[in-house]
């Protein structure tokens, strides 16, 4: 756009020059524009003589032999050329290396990066437009140190987790709080009924087509003007926007496949009858009397996997125009994106349409607009925890039963061949029910900049971020919900549920900046916001359908639960901050931000968060002198973040509303505390950014150490209290990690290869809990009464569980540790098996680019995560029961005396051969090449026949290839999207999905 | 120039002028009562009430949970562990139901401290108001502590709302346990109105029926007679005619107290276990007990059908307990049947076997009822054991068989027989692992065995 601007600035130019001498004529390119770098400076050197390239990257002046021409252009390096006469002059220019000019946005106000004092990274879009993303929060994955991405599953439009820095606390909100446009947005699931572990994503309703760039805000300094929402970092998105220059129309089209990265084995109807009925024996019990007759219960082998699985189409447009002139400018986009998820029938939607317009009332006011307008249509399917999952249920269905009669119908309840409870019929549970979830997204606002003169700046800006989730669901009679369970639907059930949350958020800030005597730079901003949040809901539901034609509530035969309701919150804050600087050489800033939450008492409401921060660009000291090191900056920062994501009203003792036989009435609902405060954030950051040989490698690197006091979670009561917990602030947890960026240019020559990599390290403990007394979360499993534990000098996301030591050779049983030595095995015997948080992470891109060509190869590793593989207590599960199919896994089992195994002896009914112990954690590292992508920019002949400026044809696949030690499916997953405490567990959950796809990107001018 | 100053102060005036720092920051809680506004007048006496009520119901349904399940009524036929735990007979601390019954019986219990420690001091509540609500709150915590006692031994003695007292408190004593319950359950009759709304509320013949539960528990044999022939003399409640009329109707004319559930409140929780899931199915035992001809009409507590043989799944289902549109959703707490099993067995034990005024007459009433054969006369020890077996027929899933097995010392011999995992500490559940961590003066107190 910068280009854009440039050439119409130098128009005026080139029709001034005088015809003289001869003509020098030729085409300026550069690697990312083949087909002609357009509004390049050409001018002959020594004097004000010049042109510029015209669309197509030509040029053509009159100039005396032996004059030496420039060639120069934003953002690449001049390149000088002596003309001696000859023809058609081809010139490429090469990008500029120094990122150090760039403005960068950093919440209320912007930046050059040279200046800046705290820990940011950016992420460009060019790094992930051509992958194959859903939600904005999927292109972070792997691209940005610090930064920790895990998508929960493979389901589209679903929940992601995105940790800055580890995790800061317990129960409050550990996601960073991300901000398009200077809009805190709406982030975490919308829907209010639970799918069994898969969430949806608020995030998802944002066209990563209309991002301009993202900035990740880390350190204190950073975030200073977050500071009350800030500890978890802050994701800073900006959109595109309109320049001044003609009007550009970009068409993008995507369109590939979709597969499971991994499909895992089950065993086959013969060797599981064969271990049900030893497990059967093994109990005393006769395998015949059960049914479990081979020749007969085998007879059919149903591969459930193959027949819940499809492969998924993806097909995504947007189309961009975008332009202006001297006092408007515009950003119009159009957007569509398809994606069938790889269970039958699940499908995600979404249409977007984006308005950003500028426009210069005056030379001092301007005013702006951003509108984004999206809708998705989610048609969800249930999984993980849920029995009547499609997923789940395929994992665990026997091969025994059929998807389809004899007659092709699917097989529902009153049929002799229905599985019934647990398992019923996948295939049903998929095709049958509809779980349309539609959002609707409005993210908009206003702003207004007025320029006082050159020192003093007001901007104004109010925003709304509105939210509609609509879920409109049936279960047919021939589903496990609708059909199977009398107590719920037993003739259909359907379900409608509306919610609306808005965001508004107003507000003002005036900036100053001078320069004295050329050297001391100041700036200030001071400014106030005030954020409020409303949201409402309602639903209703209906059963006893007269059939399954009729699915919607006005056909229902009973119509009795109903609910609606209504929360309010809000902040008030006020912030300021200060910054000097000495000729760039000693940096300093000063910032502070003050916020008033709705979510603590009278007293406790305001939190204070400062942060200081310093630079020394060591460079600039006169006394250094090196031809390697271009550029140098220390920095250094200190602050207070905070945290208030808890759920309101938590400092009131309430009563709500309880029903006993239809009588209405008042019960305890929670305790109150009157002593609930801000959770806060104690930051320290020191970094270095070097640049060398020209920056040829740029680096980054900072080491932190982040503690949290005050820690928000819900204190566990004994229930004596007649109280589960109380919110309290009782308790510390720290975060200490280093962070590298390297970006390096290998070759650069005709070839260009640049290499990025990141790679982070985060040391999570907490330090203290009220009373010392740890909190247990995740799963209830078998024997022991929690999965994970949230203990005093362990991490977060620490798993629990016995200590199992192996198979007695003599009897078959599982042998566990008996570590309190009281000669019983329970629940005090369990430890600490692992913990689910990764030692190492990091991601490596490498681009390469020849001519008109151009590949990406991007791969993205964890290192030292463990993953609970709870799958496999039921998948391997000793014959505990006879109802799910079992892994192959299970063929190693103890059979008789003296067998050496793993695998415990497969016996009906026996619950301690399966207590939940560290045989079901796995080590979670792996490797993945997340994204690989190639590219070709078609010859001007070619486009210029389609009327064309440029046109580009691509190749995109993502997960291609992935190395683990894990056994599951997919190490990269997450039930129970979104916990902190119990991170990393793969209970059913579906596995990340491999996308293939081509892309055509056609610009039209 | 003059549009653009217009237009900036009036971006200006909307962002302060709107919006007031109270409004941001103190918005009005919506639906909720806050803990200072919750019984400071007369209306809201009635409305706590009922909260104790909700409340205390969640007991009930997980007391046929342990009465009926860790003795040999049930099979388990499900994925819950829990479950799975007292099907198998490897109960292990970490249980999800000992954790829901110890968990409610608390929270009622808060209640009811809550209603002794506000009420008094609430003006303007008429006497009758007030002593029902008394009476109520003593029988239902009454109640609570005699499940929590016969269900894991001596249980803290909370008497106060005081969070910090009860979150960390040791047990008490089976004695000052019991005698908490005598007292509640006296003070109840003594303020409690003779008649009830309906058999969903209490009355003073629920607290007498407490009370001969209570001496029968405690083999005070004259006084549990005395309890159990109040409420039968008092001739509020009748037999009804058909036992199925029990299976399959809410508050019967012999109820004389039963948790209530109707349809907007019902959450199904035992219809799914039993019916909707089959989580739980009847245990074989059950079956043939229930199937025998002294069970006469009681075998209408269970239905087959054959779509559901299969497994491990022997195919029968619980019929008690419907879904929210039927008219068996209570859980019955005392009902008529009950007082002359109490009767009779008190009399068998105080060898008053046969003839007018013994255990024969009352057995008899049942069986007829039943169309079952009468019992002819026999001798104490058959008398006690018919009676054991007629409990079994007549109160079958609603949830007594494990606590009678345990108060008559029966329970060793019966369920050795049923499972070989069975242990004689299986006489107690254990402490709530969860109630353990959470309470340092519960450390090193679990029941033995667990």
């Amino acid at each position: 756009m910068i280009r854009g601007l440039l050439f119409l600035f130098f128009l005026h130019l080139s029709n001034s020059i005088f015809a003289q001498d001869q003509v020098a004529s030729g085409v300026v390119t550069s690697v990312t524009e083949p087909n002609g770098l357009p509004g390049v400076n050409v001018v002959v050197k020594g004097t004000t003589k010049g042109s510029i390239t015209d669309l197509d990257g030509k040029f053509s002046l009159e100039v005396p032999r032996g004059s030496i021409l420039v060639f120069s252009f934003i953002g690449y390096k001049p390149r000088e050329l002596t003309f001696n006469g000859q023809n058609n002059i081809e010139i490429v220019l090469e990008e500029e290396l120094k990122e150090l000019n760039e403005v960068v946005v950093m919440g209320y106000s912007s930046v050059q990066k040279r200046d800046i004092t705290g820990s940011i990274t950016s992420i460009k879009t060019d790094k992930f437009k051509e992958i194959s993303l859903t939600g904005i929060d999927q292109a972070l994955q792997g691209q940005a140190a610090g930064v920790q991405v895990v998508q929960s599953s493979g389901t589209p439009g679903g929940g992601i987790s995105v940790r800055i820095r580890g995790s800061t606390s317990i129960y409050a909100s550990n996601r960073p709080l991300f901000v398009v446009d200077g809009i805190p947005v709406e982030t975490g699931t919308l829907s209010l009924r639970s799918f069994g572990g898969q969430d949806d994503n608020a995030l998802s309703l944002i066209n990563p087509g209309d991002i301009e760039s993202i900035q990740i805000l880390k350190d204190a300094s950073a975030k200073a003007m977050y500071g009350s929402r800030a500890a978890n970092g802050v994701v800073f998105i900006t959109t595109k926007r309109g320049r001044k220059a003609s009007a550009v129309i970009n068409f993008d089209v995507q369109r590939g496949i979709i597969d499971p990265v991994k499909k895992v084995e089950l065993l086959d109807s013969k060797n599981l009858l064969t271990l049900q009925r030893e497990a059967v024996t093994n109990a005393g019990q006769n395998p015949d009397a059960l049914g479990l007759i081979p020749g007969v219960t085998d007879a059919v082998n149903t591969d459930w996997l193959d027949e819940i699985f499809r492969t998924g189409i993806m097909q995504q447009y947007q189309l961009t125009l975008k332009g202006g002139d001297d006092n408007t400018s515009y950003y119009l986009s159009g957007s569509y994106r398809d994606e069938e998820g790889v269970q039958l029938n699940n499908k995600f939607e979404r249409l977007s349409g984006t308005i950003n317009l500028d426009e210069k009332v005056t030379k001092k006011l301007t005013v702006g607009s951003n509108m984004s307008l999206s809708r998705s249509l989610n048609k969800r399917v249930k999984g993980d925890n849920f029995l009547d999952g499609v997923y789940s249920g395929a994992l665990k269905s026997l091969p025994y039963n059929v998807p389809y009669d004899e007659n092709g119908f699917l097989v529902g309840p009153g049929s002799p061949l229905y599985a019934s409870f647990p398992n019923f019929n996948p295939v049903a549970q998929a095709v049958l029910p509809r779980f349309d979830a539609i959002t609707v997204k409005i993210l908009g606002g206003l702003n207004a900049v007025y320029q006082f003169n050159e020192q003093f700046r007001m901007k104004s800006q109010v925003s709304l971020d509105y939210n509609n989730v609509t879920e409109d669901q049936y279960e047919s009679s021939q589903t496990a919900i609708g059909g199977v369970l009398d107590g719920v639907g037993g003739q259909g059930y359907g379900v409608y549920i509306m919610s609306a949350i808005t965001n508004f958020v107003a507000n003002t800030t005036f900036s100053y900046n001078q320069t004295f005597g050329g050297t001391h730079n100041v700036s200030g901003m001071v400014g106030t916001e005030v954020f409020r949040n409303f949201s409402r809901d309602g639903s209703v539901t209906g059963r006893l359908f007269p059939s399954d034609d009729f699915t919607y509530i006005n056909s229902a035969g009973i119509v009795d639960q109903g609910s609606s309701g209504r929360l309010n919150r809000g902040l008030f804050s006020v912030f300021g901050e200060g910054k000097y600087d000495y000729k760039d050489r000693y940096l300093a800033s000063l910032g502070m931000r003050v916020d008033g939450s709705s979510r603590f008492g009278p007293g406790n409401r305001f939190g204070y968060f400062p942060s200081i921060s310093g630079a020394w660009r060591v460079t600039e000291e006169e006394f250094f002198e090196s031809k390697i090191i271009n550029d140098l900056k220390l920095r250094a920062s200190a602050g207070f973040t905070g945290n208030e994501g808890i759920p309101d009203y938590q400092f009131l003792g309430t009563w709500g509303s309880t029903l006993y036989n239809g009588s209405p009435g008042i019960g305890p609902s929670q305790l109150g505390n009157p002593d609930l405060k801000w959770e806060s954030t104690r930051e320290l950051n020191i970094g270095a950014d070097i640049s060398l040989l020209d920056g040829r490698i740029q680096a980054t690197a900072d080491v932190y150490y982040n503690k949290t006091f005050d820690l928000l979670y819900p204190r566990p009561y004994a229930t004596t209290t007649g109280f589960n917990n109380v919110w309290s602030n009782i308790g510390e947890l720290e975060n200490k990690g280093v962070e590298l960026g390297i970006t390096t240019v290998n070759m650069d020559k005709l070839v260009r290869w640049t290499t990025d990599i990141n790679l982070s390290k985060n040391v999570n403990k907490v330090i203290y809990l009220a009373d010392s007394i740890p909190v247990y979360r995740g799963y209830q499993a078998e024997g022991v009464s929690a999965t994970n534990i949230v203990k005093e000098g362990q991490p977060l996301g620490t798993f629990i569980g016995l200590n199992f030591l192996g198979v007695d050779p003599a009897t078959g049983n599982a042998i566990y540790d008996d570590t309190n030595g009281d000669g019983q095995i329970n629940n005090n015997d369990q430890i600490i098996i692992g913990n689910a948080q990764p030692k190492w992470i990091g991601g490596i891109t490498n681009k390469v680019s020849y001519k008109r060509f151009d590949a990406t190869a991007f791969f993205q590793f964890s290192y030292g995560n463990k993953v609970l593989n709870f799958t496999k207590a039921s998948l391997v599960n000793s014959g505990l029961d006879i109802t799910g199919n079992q892994s192959p896994e299970a063929l190693r089992r103890w059979q008789k005396e003296g067998d050496i195994t793993d695998v415990p002896k497969y016996e009906l009914g026996n619950t301690v051969n399966n207590y939940h112990s560290n045989r079901l954690l796995e080590d979670g590292s792996f490797v993945r090449l997340k994204n690989v992508g190639v590219g070709y920019n078609l010859p001007n002949k070619i486009s210029e026949r389609f009327y064309l400026n440029n046109l580009r044809v691509y190749l995109s696949a993502t997960n291609l290839w992935t190395h683990t030690k894990y056994s599951g499916a997919d190490p990269e997953v997450s039930t129970l999207s979104g916990s902190t405490t119990a991170q990393g567990i793969d209970f059913y959950t579906l596995p990340q999905v491999r996308t293939i796809s081509v892309g055509l990107n056609a610009t039209f001018k | 120039m003059k549009r653009a100053i217009t237009f900036g102060l009036s971006v200006i005036t909307l962002l302060f002028g709107s919006v007031s720092c109270e409004e941001v920051l103190e918005p009005k809680p919506v639906d909720i009562l806050t803990d200072d506004l919750v019984l400071n007048e007369p209306r809201d006496v009635p409305n706590v009430e009922i909260g104790l009520y909700s409340a205390f119901r969640g007991i009930v349904t997980n007391a046929v949970i342990s009465g009926d399940f860790t003795a040999d009524m049930f099979l388990h036929n499900g994925t819950f562990s829990q479950y799975r735990e007292l099907g198998t007979k490897r109960i292990t601390s970490a249980n999800a139901s000992a954790a829901a019954l110890w968990s409610n019986i608390y929270g009622a219990v808060y209640v009811a401290n809550f209603i002794f420690e506000k009420l008094p001091g609430v003006p303007g509540v008429t006497t009758s108001q007030r002593n029902q609500t008394m009476g109520t709150a003593h029988l239902l915590r009454g109640l609570s502590y005699f499940y929590g006692l016969y269900t894991f031994g001596g249980i803290p003695n909370v008497q106060t709302i005081s969070i910090n007292d009860n979150r960390d408190i040791p047990r008490a004593s089976k004695e000052t346990i019991l005698a908490i319950i005598l007292d509640d359950f006296q003070e109840a009759e003594s303020l409690l109105p003779v008649e009830p709304a309906n058999a969903g509320f209490v009355g003073k013949d629920a607290a007498r029926a407490a009370m001969a539960r209570y001496y029968l528990y405690l083999q005070q044999w004259q006084q549990a007679e005395n309890m159990a022939t109040a409420v039968i003399a008092s001739d509020n409640y009748t037999l009804e005619p058909e036992f199925e009329t029990i299976v399959f109707q809410d508050f019967t004319d012999e109820a004389i107290f039963e948790i209530g559930y109707n349809i907007t409140d019902d959450p199904g929780t035992l219809n799914n276990l039993f019916k909707s899931r089959r989580e739980i199915i009847p245990s074989n035992q059950a079956i043939v007990a229930l199937a025998a001809d002294q069970s006469g009409d009681r075998f209408s507590s269970i239905e087959f059908r054959v779509e559901n043989l299969g497994g491990s799944d022997n195919g029968w289902t619980v019929s008690k307990y419907g879904t929210a549109d039927d008219d068996n959703n209570n859980v019955v707490v005392f009902r008529l049947a009950e007082m002359f099993l109490i009767r009779a067995e008190a009399r068998a034990q105080q060898n008053k076997v046969s003839g007018v005024g013994g255990a024969q007459e009352d057995i008899n009433q049942l069986r007829k009822r039943a169309n079952a054969p009468l019992v002819a006369s026999v001798s104490q020890t058959q008398m006690l054991q018919l009676l054991e077996d007629e409990r079994r027929m007549e109160l079958a899933f609603e949830g007594h068989r494990w606590y009678d097995l345990v108060r008559t010392g029966r329970v060793n011999v019966v369920m050795s027989a049923f499972s070989t995992n069975w242990k004689p500490t299986y006489d107690l559940w254990p402490i709530p692992q969860t109630e353990i961590q959470n309470n340092p003066s519960l450390v090193g107190q679990q029941n033995p065995g667990y």
